[in-house]
């Protein structure tokens, strides 16, 4: 693995390291292993696992009269196979990640221009971002759009989108987004040939949108305005501060229910998304 | 060390997927919810669109399969896949190879105790 992966058996022995099958590529196959088992120890395994293999594949070659190179392949990629890296599976293409967020004014829009970039939404998380991946060989295009759900159900929205290709790929609050690879349209011309620039997260102006910051404005002022309102009619500043809290409090419980009861039907989808292949 | 059950299914299911898709296209033709829909009736569970439309695409521009877009009567339309007389060919080939692979799996699980 580590900068001995390009180090073959050969290059430094007796043999001229083409040996095959005669016995001539003992020395070379000597070599390998001591290379071998000198890469196994760098990549942390246990060194009576090492010693095992090691006489293993010794006994191999002897048996089978090959060369190392010749039988197992350069001794970096073979000590890697051995003892591979945590997480590293099968051969996947590599992936990218990223997450982002935006308001429901924007949101539309920027997920189908980073989708048209090859930016696959998984899921959102608890914070309300889109957790999104992108295949960096096999470069799809992605559509999405957004529907209003209610709490309590989804009303077959799923089957009846699905049929067009689309799917369920985030929940939140009242909101539910589904995606679908542009292919289904388009076929094979919807591929990328190369993923675009990796883009840069959106800044605040583009997430919150102006209609999104113009609501967050008008409501503030009028809870202020109707603080002050009752204070003044009170003639107390504690009670419209009072009235103002009560209000923000009350508007809070619901707003927390609607952000767990979403959250929790998330959490399953993704949970029933990850099952799927 | 070991894959997942999950990860070992997932990379048998990817093995064979382009042939479970050209048989699911020997009835006629059919599009890709419909074909992701009779895989997972078929007991694969259910195919993620970012699975299956990559395979459709590459079977595709392998002429192994035809695929023309049709509006609907309501919605945007669909793209309907055909198997050619290539992908029919291609699908008994190989099919007939990947029948002689789970013999020898069969086989040799069988010897191993496993019923």
């Amino acid at each position: 693995m580590s900068g001995e992966d390009t180090g073959t058996a050969g290059g430094n022995g007796d043999g001229d390291g083409n040996g095959n099958g005669n016995g001539n590529g003992n020395g070379n196959n000597t070599a390998y292993l001591v290379e071998l088992a000198s890469a196994l120890r760098a990549s942390g395994l246990p060194d009576e696992r090492i010693d095992a293999t090691v006489a293993d594949l010794a006994t191999h070659l002897e048996q089978t009269g090959t060369d190392a190179v010749e039988e197992f392949g350069p001794v970096g990629e073979f000590a890697g196979q051995l003892a591979p890296p945590d997480g590293a599976g099968a051969a996947e293409n590599p992936v990218e990640t990223w997450r982002w967020t935006a308001d429901t004014y924007a949101d539309e829009a920027l997920l189908n221009r980073f989708g048209a970039e090859g930016w696959e939404v998984e899921r959102i998380d608890a914070l309300g971002r889109f957790v999104s991946r992108r295949d960096t060989e096999q470069v799809q295009q992605w559509e999405y759009r957004r529907e209003l759900v209610s709490l309590l159900g989804r009303e077959g929205l799923d089957e009846r989108l699905a049929p067009d290709g689309w799917e369920a790929c985030g929940n939140w609050l009242v909101y539910a987004w589904f995606k679908r690879p542009v292919a289904v349209r388009e076929g094979p011309a919807a591929e990328l040939a190369a993923p675009p620039p990796r883009p840069a997260a959106p800044g605040f102006r583009a997430a919150f949108g102006r209609r999104f910051r113009w609501t967050l404005a008008v409501t503030a002022a009028v809870i202020v305005a109707v603080a002050v309102t009752v204070g003044v009619l009170e003639g107390d500043a504690a009670s419209g501060l009072g009235f103002a809290t009560g209000l923000l409090a009350g508007a809070a419980v619901p707003l927390a229910l609607m952000a767990v009861a979403s959250w929790r039907t998330e959490r399953a989808r993704a949970r029933a998304d990850s099952e799927a292949l | 060390m070991s894959a997942t059950p999950a990860d070992r299914r997932a990379s048998w299911f990817k093995g064979v997927l382009d042939l479970l898709v050209l048989a699911s296209l020997t009835g006629g033709e059919s599009y890709g919810y419909e074909i992701a829909k009779s895989l997972d009736a078929a007991g694969f569970g259910r195919i993620k669109g970012g699975t299956l439309y990559p395979v459709l695409n590459r079977l595709e521009e392998a002429e192994l399969v035809a695929a023309e877009f049709r509006a609907a009567e309501k919605g945007p339309g669909r793209r309907y896949y055909t198997l050619t007389d290539a992908g029919r060919a291609v699908l008994k080939e190989q099919g007939a190879q990947w029948l002689a692979f789970d013999a020898s799996v069969r086989e040799l699980l069988a010897e191993g105790g496993v019923a």
